[in-house]
């Protein structure tokens, strides 16, 4: 009997370690996971308040206001839904790429999950309390509880120690397997760790150097451009970070699931490294109506800005060309006709792909934004919402939810149903008409003047205001139908997390074309790619840095405005 | 061939008068990017001079050392703020920078970098390194303006330059002491 038992597991072990699958591995990733969508459907709910608030539908009351639902919307959505996101999905890719994690990584895995989960609670607590309704940027001066701060510095560190544990990982799988290319997706995993590790530098520098010691009030003041520029030089390369995240799954697994092989994988490579060094100075472009930078600081960091949409033309270029060649290779013909050959029916396909078509207007709405005269029209309006439910909402978070369907069976020994794959089209379409309507009428009305990162007001029955107001139902209407989507979303994580068939799912990474050209080594050299890194942000922000501390206006004393 | 004439492309565009002009107005733009961008494109260029001229390199820089001295004479010459200064005011010292920094500096490292040994790149990148963080120390804390052209908040940018590009040369220098690539590659 025991040795029936012992030869039955023996089989299940080596057939999991030819797939690559390791249990302890997966648990890891299936809590890193679990975390983000409750993370979702709570952050989703908040985000519903705020439509029909917005809509003048719903009065918020005294003890839950706006600012609060506001600050806690982002806080769930931006940093734990995103990161642990991530996180959890790199793991998996590091786990199966690279032989199963080693046991010191799971450590530094798992150490990271509890302080992470410390840091939210503290950073949530002051927000339940309304005394940390700062919203997710916490710009100085307004100034919220210390707890809550001190809450954002465990989070930080909480990631950095999955940084290093991906490090680890890394350069173990590459002294054993000398001179080879680390596997494409665990290549990806590397440069959204080495992002994160240097990004995250810039606002530990801001939290507890500046911003600490100011609300404690060991300091009377604080110097708000220095706090808001180390800010943004992290916040933007987070926007890049969930867009890499996204991008990896679009480059390596999406063809997989049409069938199709990888296009290039020097290109991919090359996006990449560009993406990584090119990414932190992009943080400006946020700043570019901010006073007290001159005219000619602003140019160079529009040109910086620009400079990341070339690697993102390079993506759109490749994407399609996979694309074409695997819907002809399947006997697409015509000039169109070829798309009819697409999985149209498979979520794992659908929710990527409508997300990548996101992406065009998206990224051409962000060029729009960090182009300075333009952003003078939009910059403190309902536009920058509405961008931003369109890239991170759209692009990014459609990407994940497609990720899951196969993410989360392959992670739990589950498959995927053909009824949930039925929901999950459903619940894709759902989510697109959501977002169309809201981030849509978020544009428009933004155009038309209604400001960002405030509750709803008719500013005395003022024409203009009440002109607003049918775009704002409109924004309700999609929150409402977004609410929908997340539940359904969230109910198909946990169905296939915990109710689903048992059974074996494969982790899709495409091939790469038969006749590809060799990748140069080169690409290997992150030290290389690291300095250079350095040497591109030193360049975009010592000019602007030191202007602003030498020249520093007087700080300012902590605010609490509501 | 190819490399020479980029190398060339790169020199021209940095010459263009408005390009000078632009690159010129901002002190650290002057020092760190249009000299290391001078020196690049010589750099590039000097391919076509190893081709064209090899004997005069294997007579004259055999072993790499000539070179990199005159790399270094050349660099730390344009770190004086005085050069800098006569180079903005006198036609003259202009076209010299311009032509020292590509032909004398730049051709010159790239024809002695492979030439040197691992203790003779440290010892280059070690004082510079050291160079780097006395300059920051000297452009930061001076009390006067030592440039004439250029106003005090410009030198102290420039100062802050120097240090973060020496920290950045400690980081190599850490990178290189730690890390054996052999063990990867």
């Amino acid at each position: 009997m025991k040795m029936e038992a012992d030869l039955k597991t023996g089989f299940k072990d080596k057939t999991n370690k030819m797939l690559g699958f390791y249990p302890e591995d997966a648990k890891i990733s299936k809590s890193y996971i679990a975390v983000a969508f409750i993370a979702l459907l709570v952050g989703g709910f908040l985000g519903l308040l705020q439509g029909l608030n917005r809509a003048g539908l719903l009065e918020l009351p005294t003890w839950f206001n706006y600012y609060q639902v506001l600050t806690a919307h982002g806080l769930l959505l931006i940093l734990v839904l995103t990161a642990f996101f991530t996180i959890g999905y790199f793991y998996a890719a590091l786990s199966h790429n690279l032989g199963g994690l080693l046991p010191k990584v799971r450590k530094f895995a798992w150490s990271g999950f509890v302080i992470k989960l410390i840091g939210f609670v503290l950073a949530v607590i002051p927000i339940l309390m309304n005394e940390a309704s700062v919203m997710y940027t916490f710009y100085p001066p307004m100034a919220a509880h210390p707890v809550f701060y001190i809450g954002l510095a465990l989070i930080v560190v909480g990631v950095w120690m999955c940084c290093i544990g991906a490090f680890i990982q890394v350069a173990n799988w590459r002294k054993n397997h000398k001179g080879q290319h680390v596997p494409i997706l665990s290549y990806f995993a590397t440069g959204v760790f080495v992002l994160l590790f240097f990004a995250l530098m810039f606002v530990a520098v801001e939290v507890l150097f500046m911003i600490i010691p100011w609300v404690f009030g060991w300091v009377e003041t604080i110097n708000v451009m220095v706090a808001r520029t180390l800010f943004w030089a992290f916040g933007h390369t987070l926007v890049n970070i969930w867009y890499l995240t996204a991008v990896s799954a679009w480059y390596v697994v999406v063809p997989k699931i049409i069938g199709g092989k990888r296009w290039s994988d020097l290109l991919t490579r090359v996006v990449i490294i560009a993406l990584v060094i090119m990414n932190i100075t992009g943080g400006f472009h946020h700043q570019i109506i901010d006073p007290g930078i001159n005219e000619v600081v602003k140019f160079m960091h529009v040109f910086m800005s620009l400079a990341i949409g070339f690697p993102s033309l390079m993506t759109a270029f490749a994407l399609f060309a996979v694309f074409e060649r695997t819907a002809r290779r399947k006997g697409g013909k015509g000039l169109v006709g070829w798309w009819k050959k697409m999985p149209w029916g498979d979520v794992r396909f659908l929710a990527p792909f409508i997300a990548m078509v996101a992406f065009i207007p998206a990224g051409a709405g962000g060029i729009a934004q960090s182009t300075n005269q333009l952003d003078q029209v939009v910059h403190n309006t309902m536009w920058i919402v509405g961008h931003f439910h369109l890239t991170l909402g759209m692009s990014v978070v459609m990407t994940f939810f497609g990720i899951s369907y196969w993410l989360v069976p392959y992670i739990s020994n589950r498959v995927l149903t053909p009824q949930i794959n039925r929901l999950g089209v459903i619940q894709t379409w759902i989510w697109t008409i959501g977002m169309i309507f809201m981030s849509g009428s978020m544009h428009y009305v933004g155009l038309l003047g209604s400001p960002r990162r405030t509750s709803y007001s008719t500013y005395g029955d003022h024409a203009t205001a009440l002109g607003w107001d049918p775009y704002l139902m409109l924004l309700a209407v999609g929150g409402t139908l977004l609410i929908i989507g997340v539940i359904l979303q969230v109910y198909a994580v946990f169905n296939m997390m915990f109710f689903a068939p048992k059974g074996e799912t494969e982790f899709p990474i495409a091939e790469e074309e038969d006749n590809a050209t060799k990748t140069p080594y080169l690409t290997e050299r992150w030290g290389l790619w690291i300095v250079i890194m350095l040497i591109v942000v030193a360049m975009a922000y010592v000019i602007p840095l030191t202007e602003f501390i030498v020249n520093a206006p007087p700080g300012s004393p902590p605010f609490k405005t509501w | 061939m190819n490399q020479s004439f980029y190398g060339l492309l790169l020199f021209i565009f940095l010459v263009i008068p408005p390009v000078a002009n632009f690159m010129e107005s901002v002190m650290v733009i002057h020092m760190h990017m249009q000299m290391p961008m001078l020196v690049i494109a010589g750099f590039l260029m000097a391919r076509f001079f190893q081709k064209r001229f090899p004997g005069f390199f294997v007579k004259w820089n055999s072993n790499g050392l000539p070179g990199i001295l005159l790399f270094v004479i050349i660099m730390v010459y344009w770190m004086l703020p005085r050069t800098m200064d006569e180079a903005l005011t006198t036609q003259t010292v202009e076209a010299f920078k311009f032509f020292s920094l590509p032909f004398l500096a730049g051709v010159s490292l790239r024809n002695s970098w492979k030439k040197l040994s691992s203790l003779g790149k440290n010892v280059v990148i070690i004082s510079f390194t050291v160079m780097f963080i006395g300059l920051g120390w000297l452009y930061i804390w001076s009390p006067v303006q030592l440039c004439n052209n250029y106003l005090l908040i410009e030198q102290v940018t420039l100062g802050w330059a120097f240090l973060t590009t020496a920290i950045g040369l400690v980081i190599y220098l850490g990178y290189n002491f730690f890390i054996d690539p052999s063990a990867y590659e």
